[in-house]
């Protein structure tokens, strides 16, 4: 068994860097104790644990900040929620070397979507379809940058939906938050603003979570020994990440990011080629 | 409520339907953030407890074949032995840390079928609470 000595700051590192990239622990989690030599599906299982806790205690300070849509988090979860149980099953019933090479084409997605993320502008609401209407799926914001009141209307519901039930099947069956992809979805199918739609992405991920968490847990794929520097060490990494954030968010922590991230991919691909 | 300076012009034109979502975004931030920290809480406790007990921070043992409740009610049963005891609180801490998202969840039933009388989102999140019951119940 891996030894807290070795798990705690490597874990502190993964929340760290996950915090600064924009997303969870989790991409970086997993590979890294993978490489500790940690088997791939203890490592999904304990990622999607600690991910619980990184994305609930983000969570909870922009919904008091009334960033969060309470009401487009509430209805997506429906979807998340089935998607990560089924996923989760996947996964148990799977071999590993698939595992790492769908972890790695997952990661280089990521990766195009945070390169991507850059470009995109969000504009004000056009009209809204009868659907998305009849969910209530609109709101408003209190934007410190602009000093006012950002209003907002929601759209294809009925396409961001089964879309979400997708990023569900990818957060359960990986054992991630699946952020990029939840962002991705409201960004460019809802047309959510981009305050929104990271913050709801935040709230959606921890029941997402705690979906497939329950069937590992049942698996016995969740040693506490493990887990338990890992959530300690994601949290205190995640936390010290987002505050340095405030200070840095410069184009050069990004680019770093994304080298990380694709260094990650290649490798989880190529051990998955390999059949580990 | 104490509104921050930045939230006075919300606070101006917000209708009363607005003020009871803020009032609902108040109560879910606050279930996660003390879920999450009443857990930690417990992690750390476990911790440090086993490392004065026995001088080390292994904890090996596997939870195969249980869901939440039958790990919860297992591992009270097991802390009657002195030794065992540091690792229930992190068998506790794990259990608080999963039933936050959960106790969140049904929070929000409650309030929109209290204080909202919003039927529409009664439902939906009753179902996501059925599912995540579902799943924490898996035998």
């Amino acid at each position: 068994m891996v030894s807290f000595a070795l798990l705690f700051p490597i874990s502190i590192l993964a929340g760290f860097v996950g915090a600064i990239g924009g997303m969870g622990g989790g991409v970086i989690l997993i590979p890294a104790l993978t490489l500790l030599g940690v088997d791939i599906k203890h490592a999904i299982a304990i990622s999607i644990l600690s991910v619980i806790a990184t994305s609930s205690g983000s969570a909870s300070a922009y919904v008091r900040d009334h960033l969060t849509n309470l009401k487009v988090g509430m209805f997506l979860e429906m979807f998340t929620i089935v998607g990560a149980l089924a996923g989760a099953r996947i996964t148990i019933a799977s071999s590993s070397a698939p595992l790492y090479i769908i972890f790695g084409l997952v990661l280089l997605g990521s990766w195009i979507a945070l390169f991507a993320a850059g470009h995109y502008s969000w504009r004000e609401p056009q009209k809204q379809d009868a659907v998305s209407q009849w969910l209530e799926l609109e709101g408003s914001y209190p934007d410190q940058v602009l000093g006012k009141t950002v209003h907002y209307k929601a759209r294809r519901a009925y396409f961001g939906a089964p879309l979400m039930f997708g990023a569900g099947i990818i957060a359960g069956l990986l054992g991630i938050g699946a952020g990029a992809v939840k962002v991705l979805i409201h960004d460019l199918v809802m047309g959510l603003p981009p305050k929104v739609s990271t913050t709801t992405s935040n709230l959606i991920i921890g029941v997402t979570a705690l979906a497939g968490t329950s069937v590992y847990l049942y698996a016995g794929l969740i040693k506490p020994g493990l887990a338990a520097p890992v959530i300690l060490g994601v949290v205190i990494g995640a936390f010290l990440g987002t505050r340095l954030l405030v200070r840095l968010s410069n184009q050069a922590v990004r680019r770093v990011f994304l080298f990380i991230l694709l260094i990650l991919a290649a490798e989880m691909i190529f051990r998955g080629l390999r059949g580990v | 409520m104490n509104v921050p300076p930045s939230h006075h012009l919300v606070s101006r034109t917000a209708s009363k339907a607005e003020a009871r979502q803020f009032e609902m975004d108040v109560l879910v931030g606050h279930i996660l953030l003390y879920g999450v920290m009443l857990s930690l809480l417990l992690i750390c406790s476990g911790l440090i407890w086993r490392w004065f007990n026995a001088g080390n921070l292994r904890f090996d043992y596997e939870l195969s074949g249980m869901n939440l409740f039958q790990l919860v009610a297992a591992e009270m049963k097991q802390a009657l032995h002195a030794e065992l005891r540091p690792r229930l609180l992190l068998s506790l801490g794990i259990a608080v840390l999963m039933l936050t998202p959960f106790i969140r969840v049904l929070a929000s039933v409650f309030y929109f079928l209290i204080f909202q009388k919003n039927w529409k989102y009664a439902l939906f999140t009753s179902l996501v609470l059925i599912v995540l019951t579902y799943s924490l119940f898996l035998r």
